[in-house]
């Protein structure tokens, strides 16, 4: 019961953050050194994180596993530690100041999750396609490649491109789209991409196809995380003005 | 002449200034002498900052885009950062030179680095072309001007002491990690739109975390009083190397899809 209550505490301190924090910079400064050594890591955006890390030896993907343990470690911290806070300053007049670091803290998790999904269950394809060029999709939908155009200026630079497409279910027509820079295609969890344009001879583009199930999370992981922060720093700057005030 | 014939050939002298190579280097070489100056006339720190504002603007007018690819542009840029925030934030201290005196160092420091490489002319491609895009460099960069402020702060802070040196240092701090928050933030809108996926493990994305990281760690250690003083801005001068590294080093050093 005591070993029991001194875990605990441990996962309600601050020092644990902190101790997990720099362990987590630790491992990944060693990842960020041996990941340039190992041609093993090129193929690390092909497939899914967790697919491709099981399918490494553990030798050149220790230190993302460690990561991944210390990752976990953190967010159970970081959730124990928020509502820890809660739930001791309920009663506090400066509700605000309370809730910024937790809604910060929430989009930490939100991001975090936005990777746990990502790393199951993302999916990436990558083709040419032509005028005229059929693409079967992995949800059931048929791509046509009706028209590839591609812009230069007098340098012969390629300034911009789009791509008209439409869509089919066994034969039947869905929609249409087009695909520009920054603008790619969406349809049922599906995102096109145009990754590259040749123009010689006849115009071509490298097309990806890709699923980001972490995509949303990650928006409303990295809004709560700015909403937060903005909180966080216009309360600052209030009870800073507020102090000469009273100077 | 009539107001609309001079604003056109205003814009084409400037345009002309930032084509030709030895007017563009006695700008930057005149801001250097001007902030060099500066220690004498805080006037000088004005007009120096005034001429590397022009150097960006005709910059900008010549490549049609904001002027931040490739190290030149990105150096020129966090000088002119660096002092755009430090003159204001030496007005909070008693001592104002105390301040403005290294951080002008340093913005020397950085534009004289930007000599050392030839500025990025080639038309930007399609995919960086996008408001994401220009928010992601441009916040990066105020925070990496705010983490150098920062650093300086922490020497100011172990050479003579002072309670407000050390509170400065960490609210600046604070600034700087929601802007490099934001730039990442945003860096991951622009990669989803742009390639599909707003999480690369790239060498760069690696060093980002790193540094994102040890803010992180920086600001959670802060709350707690046994962490203020010497320990604190020690790690707030440390970070400043970080920050460099994941800039320049990576960059330089590293073979990483995301260079500048």
């Amino acid at each position: 019961m005591k070993s029991a209550r001194n875990i605990m505490k441990i996962f309600f301190s601050l020092r644990t953050s902190v101790w997990l924090m720099t362990a987590l910079m630790l491992i990944l400064f060693y990842g960020a050194y041996i990941m340039p050594l190992k041609k093993e890591f090129l193929m690390l955006h092909t497939t899914p994180l967790f697919e491709w890390l099981l399918e490494q030896p553990l030798a050149i993907t220790w230190w993302i596993w460690g990561a991944l343990l210390v990752v976990s470690l953190l967010a159970v911290n970081t959730l124990l530690c928020s509502i820890e806070s809660l739930i001791k300053r309920r009663s506090s007049q400066k509700m605000l100041l309370l809730i910024a670091p937790q809604i910060i803290h929430a989009g930490f998790l939100f991001l975090l999750l936005a990777h746990v999904l990502s790393s199951c269950g993302s999916f990436k394809g990558t083709t040419f396609a032509f005028h005229g060029t059929v693409l079967q999709l992995p949800n059931g939908l048929d791509v046509v490649f009706d028209e590839i155009h591609i812009d230069t200026d007098q340098s012969g630079f390629v300034s911009g491109w789009h791509a008209n497409i439409r869509y089919f279910r066994r034969g039947r027509y869905v929609t249409r789209d087009i695909i520009r820079p920054n603008d790619p295609s969406f349809q049922d969890g599906l995102g096109m991409y145009i990754k590259a344009v040749r123009t010689r001879p006849f115009p071509a583009a490298l097309v990806e196809v890709s699923r980001e199930p972490g995509a949303v999370w990650a928006l409303v992981g990295g809004v709560c995380f700015l909403g937060g922060m903005i909180i966080l720093l216009v309360m600052n700057i209030r009870r800073d003005a507020e102090s000469l005030q009273f100077d | 002449m009539n107001f609309v014939e001079a604003y056109w050939k205003m814009q084409d002298s400037i345009i002309s200034l930032s084509n030709n190579e030895h007017a563009a280097l006695a700008i930057i070489i005149s801001a250097v002498i001007f902030y060099s100056l500066g220690y004498y006339r805080v006037v000088f720190v004005y007009a120096a900052f005034l001429l590397q504002a022009i150097y960006l603007f005709s910059r900008g007018m010549q490549l049609g885009r904001l002027p931040l690819i490739g190290p030149h542009d990105t150096l020129f840029f966090l000088s002119a950062s660096t002092v755009l925030f430090a003159v204001p934030l030496s007005m909070k201290l008693k001592k104002r030179k105390q301040l403005l005196y290294p951080v002008l160092l340093l913005s020397v420091v950085f534009m004289l680095l930007s000599l050392a490489y030839k500025p990025h002319n080639v038309p930007l491609t399609p995919l960086l072309k996008t408001f994401w895009f220009e928010a992601h460099i441009v916040l990066s960069f105020f925070s990496y001007a705010l983490f150098s402020i920062a650093a300086v702060l922490g020497v100011m802070f172990l050479i003579s002491k002072g309670e407000q040196i050390e509170i400065l240092q960490c609210k600046i701090i604070l600034i700087g990690y929601c802007l490099f928050s934001a730039g990442m933030i945003f860096g991951g809108i622009w990669a989803y739109f742009a390639w599909g996926t707003y999480w690369l493990w790239t060498p760069k994305e690696l060093w980002t975390l790193i540094l994102w990281l040890f803010y992180s760690l920086y600001l959670h250690a802060r709350l707690r009083k046994w962490w203020a003083g010497k320990a604190s801005v020690t790690v707030g001068i440390i970070g400043f190397f970080i920050m460099m590294f994941t800039y320049l080093g990576v960059s330089l050093f590293m073979e990483s899809s995301h260079a500048f």
